[in-house]
C-alpha cells in the first residue's frame, strides 16, 4: 500500500510536470549508494546463522531521488536508500524464508552552482527518518487446525496443512546527514550526480517492535557512517 | 475486448495530429520557437518526441544553425541562472562544508 502511495505521488510529480510550462523544475534520479554498517547482529549471531553477507546486501544502497527545485539555487525532495536481504533461516520447527530492509529516507535540501556549464557542485543537509524491518516466515502451531475449522464450516473436505504468516518486526529511528556533491550534465536534461559525506543514526536495538509489542533486535552499527552515492538524474519542468 | 480495441483505434486516426510533413516549414514550428524563447525544458514531457523529430527535420532542411543556437541558448539559460549562488544558499553550502569538515575531523581522530 504505501509502495502503492509512493508511485502515486512520483507518478503525480510527473504527469503534472508535463503541463506546467512556468513551474520550477522537477527532477528525478535513480542510482546507488555505498556505505560501511557493521551488522554484527547478523553476522556474528552464533544461535541464528543468517545468510552469508555479501557485498550487495550489506554495502550497496538501492537509491532513488525526487527533487523539486524551490529557489534559483536550492533544491527541496525527498531521497531514499534501501539496503535488503533475503535467505532461509533455520530455525528449530522450520527453515523459515526471512527478509532484510534497511531504508534511510532523507528529505534534503541541497543549495548548487554551476561551476562550468556542464558542472554543477551541490550541498546537501538532510534529515533521516530510518527504518529497519525484518519479516519471517514462520508456522504458527494452531493456524492450520483453525483454518481447517473455518473451511470446514464451509463445506471444505480436504484439510490444510503447514500454514505459514509472516510477521514483521520494525524498527525507526532519526538521524541525519550531510553530503557534498558534483553533477556532470550530459545534456540539459540529464545529469550524472556523484556526492560525499556521512549519515548519522541514532538507531537503538532495544527499540524494535514485534506486533506493538517492544523486542531487542540485532546490534548495527549505523551511527556515524561515511556514505558515497551515484546517481543519474533526469531534469522535467 | 475486439469493440474496445476499435472504438480506440478510430479515436486515434480521428483525433490523430497532423503529420509533420504537412507543415511548410518545421523550423517555424512554434515547439521550436517556444525552445528558443524559453528554453528546452519548457516543452511539454508530451512534445519531446515531436521536438525531437522537428529538430531532425529543421536539420535535414538546413536549420542546423538554428538548431545549435537552440541547444547553446539552452546551456547558457542555465549556467546564468545557476553560476552564482542567490540569497540563502551560500551560507547553506558554507555550513553543509564546515559540518562535512568537521565530521570527516572528527571521524579522523577517533580512528587514529
Amino acid at each position: 500500500m504505501k509502495s502503492q502511495i509512493l508511485r502515486f505521488f512520483l507518478s503525480l510529480f510527473l504527469f503534472l510536470g508535463s503541463f506546467s510550462l512556468a513551474q520550477p523544475k522537477i527532477s528525478v534520479g535513480l542510482g546507488l549508494g555505498l556505505y560501511e554498517p557493521t551488522l554484527s547482529g547478523f553476522d556474528d549471531n552464533i544461535d541464528v546463522p543468517f545468510p552469508t553477507g555479501t557485498m550487495l546486501n550489506r554495502n550497496f544502497l538501492f537509491n532513488w531521488a525526487v527533487y523539486y527545485e524551490f529557489f534559483s539555487n536550492a533544491r527541496l525532495g525527498y531521497n531514499s536508500y534501501s539496503s535488503f536481504e533475503v535467505g532461509k533461516l533455520d530455525l528449530v520447527n522450520s527453515k523459515a524464508v526471512y527478509r532484510r530492509t534497511i531504508i534511510y529516507r532523507m528529505f534534503p535540501l541541497e543549495t548548487y552552482f554551476r561551476w562550468k556549464p556542464r558542472i554543477e557542485l551541490n550541498f546537501t543537509l538532510t534529515p533521516i527518518w530510518g527504518r529497519g524491518r525484518i519479516f519471517v516466515d514462520t508456522t504458527p502451531g494452531d493456524k492450520s487446525e483453525d483454518w481447517n475449522q473455518l473451511i470446514n464450516s464451509f463445506g471444505e473436505s480436504k484439510p490444510v496443512s503447514d500454514l505459514g504468516a509472516t510477521d514483521a518486526m520494525i524498527n525507526d529511528w532519526i538521524g541525519f546527514s550531510g553530503m557534498i556533491g558534483i553533477r556532470y550534465y550530459l545534456s540539459t536534461r540529464i545529469g550524472l550526480d556523484m556526492k560525499m559525506g556521512f549519515m548519522d543514526n541514532s538507531y537503538k536495538n532495544e527499540k524494535w517492535r514485534l506486533q506493538k509489542k517492544e523486542v531487542t533486535g540485532p546490534k548495527m552499527n549505523i551511527d556515524e557512517m561515511p556514505i558515497f552515492s551515484f546517481k543519474v538524474f533526469y531534469g522535467f519542468k | 475486448m475486439k469493440q474496445f480495441t476499435a472504438v480506440i483505434l478510430s479515436i486515434v486516426f480521428l483525433f490523430g495530429q497532423d503529420s509533420m510533413t504537412d507543415r511548410p516549414n518545421p523550423c517555424e514550428d512554434p515547439l521550436l520557437n517556444l525552445a528558443q524563447n524559453k528554453g528546452i525544458k519548457a516543452i511539454p514531457i508530451k512534445d519531446i518526441p515531436r521536438f525531437r523529430k522537428l529538430m531532425k527535420a529543421c536539420e535535414d532542411e538546413g536549420g542546423y544553425k538554428s538548431i545549435e543556437q537552440i541547444v547553446y541558448r539552452d546551456w547558457q539559460r542555465d549556467y546564468s541562472k545557476a553560476k552564482t549562488m542567490a540569497s540563502f544558499t551560500s551560507t547553506f553550502s558554507v555550513i553543509v562544508f564546515l559540518v562535512m569538515i568537521y565530521y570527516f575531523i572528527g571521524l579522523g581522530i577517533a580512528t587514529s
